[in-house]
């Protein structure tokens, strides 16, 4: 099979990540997209990292894989301490600050 | 330039099909509301009850869940290192070693603000 | 593609040269250690160690950095790059950082300090006011502020760029967390706090589907690699310039640049004040650092195709942040466009890629250096300013607020005045020469429409803030306005050293200018 299928494959899921990010309205939805839009980068490391023959892009998904968790502690606790402010996870909810 | 030149066109298309597809929607379709269309959609039937305000659960789940994610996947550094232990000798050692050294100060901070204790 | 065997065959070990990485591994070194601090140290003590310790780090890391100067190379097995640009922008950060650090550590203005006792308590809740009723001072934040400032010393100097995304990364977590842990108006903090979060987040997922594509084109994320791909036209074009084009959104979101601008006023605004004062000034520089990084060594090969994209941000940068800092109320909104503007300025800058001096150094790059430390200090100066104007309820960041605030502190007022004439660009300040910097290098990499326009476009600011200026001198105070609260001394050093570089630089900037053209060589 053609490895630059699993790079299509990878765009389509960005894509889908980053509209799902614009489109959502629940804090944590939003930063689950963001999570696949990392996890759609992963898949294009790991498939050029097969069609260039080296093993750069499995490493770098192993350092992707590791920020994301590191992102994931920190936007957690930022959405729970907004959770328990505002009793809502709504991204709509914070508007304080405009214009 | 001549490579920009699909980039272009691909642009104008898709401006152009959102704004048809805006437009002609807002002029041909008919408008009736009702309850069902606000529902979140799930397989065509209506909505199981949920527990008011979406059901909570304690906030210590999300903790304990938090700091098993972050010492957990320390672990991918390890695997690699471990199959190519020989090739890295004594140099992979020491990182490694600092490595772990920088996790145990986190984790004596956890254990010593009580992130560990569960009441 | 059995790609296991032939890569054992070519094993070789890699390399950590700790001494030209000792900057960051001083800095990282403290953080770790302040961590240790959270641990085990008293609390009544923690305050004056941790701002000891940071301070202390800060300046050994800044004396590493003056011994690395002159001694370019890679380090870690070629990972990071140890050159000119690298080492002036880590000496700024770390120059900038220690008034950052001082004005963020000020606990005389408002009791226990600018942040909440306990980030995670909840506003209004009485755990929350036990707590500021027993004066808890949140000694946390200096470990965040010192990984958040390695990662900005790691992010100018990566010379590849999966190390480049763990820098971003660095620096970014820390700041996030920083920007919501206001003592007064905390749901305006939480609320910057998530949104910065989110599109950060969201950035920086583009910056790395931008490194993976470019990985696709080159075979390796190495800057050197991907700039030889170019130069031999190998590989698929498509997917060179889509990776470029994604990797600078990310970088561009960091630097504030129009369109991806739309956090930077509500970031600003919601943020505790010397926190915003430190993320404007070192996040600017690391990320503008980045930039220059990836466009001259990574794509260089490719400036024909970047330069246009570049002048059309820059324009659309400048404009907006002008354009939209005339309509404000806000004072730490206006500042917040006005760096958006800035950074358009600094953009003008790096389209002067041909432009060689007189000594053969690269304008391009030494004026972006150059604009980068004036803007810096009048920055982090100008924010702790603001939060010495006060009413009961916290900083009285409205304008209407600050109308006639020469005369209940003529002092303050002056200062204030300074550092916008300074953004201004006003001759006799920093921001003048800064801008004849950037300007006189556009002009002379041949962007002359891009320079008149820039011309044009800091007149429309020096406009806003002469508005503020007259607002403060020749308004009526409100009877009931503010008052200007008299610092401690860590605030008023902030303020001194801010005012102190900005007039310096002002009426002597030879010798930073020839260090900035001594250092605007990249090692590749």
């Amino acid at each position: 099979m053609n490895p630059m299928n699993y790079v299509y494959l990878s765009a389509v899921l960005f894509s889908i990540g980053a509209a799902g990010v614009l489109l959502r309205r629940n804090a944590i939805v939003v930063f689950m997209c963001v999570e696949l839009m990392l996890n759609a980068c992963n898949l294009a490391f790991v498939t050029f990292s097969r069609m260039e023959g080296n093993l750069d892009g499995q490493v770098i998904a192993f350092f992707v894989m590791v920020v994301a968790a590191a992102e994931v502690v920190v936007g957690l606790a930022i959405i729970v301490t907004i959770v328990r402010t505002r009793r809502s996870a709504s991204v709509d909810g914070a508007n304080l600050l405009k214009y | 330039m001549n490579s920009y030149v699909p980039i272009l066109v691909l642009g104008a298309l898709s401006l152009g099909f959102a704004v048809f597809s805006i437009a002609a929607g807002h002029l041909t379709g008919p408008r009736r509301f009702n309850r069902a269309k606000l529902d979140a959609y799930e397989c065509g039937i209506e909505p199981t009850p949920q527990p008011v305000g979406g059901g909570r659960f304690p906030v210590k789940y999300y903790l304990t869940a938090m700091l098993f994610i972050i010492f957990d996947i320390e672990i991918v550094f390890l695997y690699p290192w471990a199959v190519s232990f020989d090739a890295l000798g004594m140099f992979g050692l020491v990182e490694m070693g600092l490595f772990i050294l920088t996790l145990l100060v986190v984790y004596a901070y956890v254990w010593r603000r009580g992130g560990l204790e569960w009441d | 593609m059995n790609t296991g065997l032939t890569l054992a065959a070519e094993f070789e070990t890699p390399s950590v040269e700790y001494r030209l990485l000792a900057p960051m591994l001083i800095v990282f070194g403290v953080a770790v250690a302040g961590v240790l601090l959270e641990a085990f140290m008293p609390r009544p003590f923690r305050h004056e160690t941790q701002l000891g310790l940071a301070v202390a780090g800060l300046l050994a890391a800044f004396a590493s950095v003056v011994m690395l100067a002159g001694d370019y190379s890679v380090a870690a097995s070629g990972s990071v790059a140890v050159d000119g640009p690298a080492l002036f922008l880590q000496g700024a950060i770390l120059l900038m950082a220690i008034p950052g650090v001082l004005a963020t550590a000020e606990r005389k203005v408002d009791v226990g300090g600018v942040f909440a006792p306990a980030g995670s308590s909840t506003p209004g809740s009485p755990a929350e006011r036990l707590l500021v009723a027993e004066k808890i001072t949140q000694t946390e934040v200096f470990p965040l502020l010192m990984f958040a400032i390695g990662g900005m010393l790691l992010f100018p100097a990566s010379n590849d760029l999966l190390t480049m995304f763990v820098a971003l990364e660095v620096l970014s977590l820390p700041l996030y967390l920083l920007c919501g842990l206001a003592r007064r108006r905390r749901l305006l903090s939480q609320e910057a706090s998530l949104k910065y979060f989110l599109l950060g987040a969201y950035s920086s997922a583009f910056f790395l589907y931008g490194v993976a594509l470019l990985y696709g084109y080159a075979g390796t994320v190495r800057l050197s690699g991907i700039a030889e791909a170019v130069s031999s036209e190998a590989g698929n074009e498509t997917l060179l310039l889509t990776g470029t084009a994604l990797l600078t959104v990310g970088l561009l979101f960091k630097v504030g640049a129009a369109p991806f601008h739309s956090w930077t006023p509500d970031v600003y605004q919601g943020a505790p004040t010397p926190i915003t004062g430190f993320m404007a000034a070192c996040t600017k520089v690391a990320a503008f650092g980045a930039l220059l990084r990836v466009l001259y060594v990574g794509v260089g090969g490719l400036a024909w195709e970047w330069e246009p994209v570049i002048w059309g941000i820059a324009i659309l940068t400048m404009g907006v942040g002008s354009v939209l800092a005339l309509t404000q109320t806000d004072i730490k909104r206006m500042l917040a466009y006005s760096s958006i503007a800035h950074a358009g300025f600094i953009l003008t800058g790096l389209v002067g890629t041909d432009a060689v001096g007189a000594d053969g150094e690269l304008l391009g790059v030494s004026s972006v250096l150059f604009y980068l430390v004036t803007y810096g200090f009048s920055t982090i100066g100008a924010f702790a300013v603001v939060t010495l104007v006060r009413d009961a309820a916290g900083e009285a960041t409205h304008l209407s607020q600050w109308a006639g605030l020469a005369r209940r502190s003529p002092v303050i007022a002056v200062v204030f005045t300074f550092f916008l004439a300074a953004f201004a660009g006003i001759p006799l300040t920093s921001g003048f020469t800064a801008k004849f910097a950037v300007f006189s290098a556009a002009w002379a990499g041949d962007a002359r429409v891009l320079v008149i326009i820039g011309v044009i476009m800091s007149a429309v600011a020096a406009f806003f803030y002469f508005r503020v200026i007259v607002l403060m001198f020749f308004s009526a105070p409100a009877p009931d306005g503010p008052s200007v609260v008299v610092p401690s001394p860590l605030t008023t050093v902030a303020i001194a050293i801010g005012a102190a570089v900005t007039l310096l630089l002002g009426v002597f900037p030879t010798y930073v200018l020839e260090l900035a053209g001594l250092a605007s060589q990249f090692v590749r």
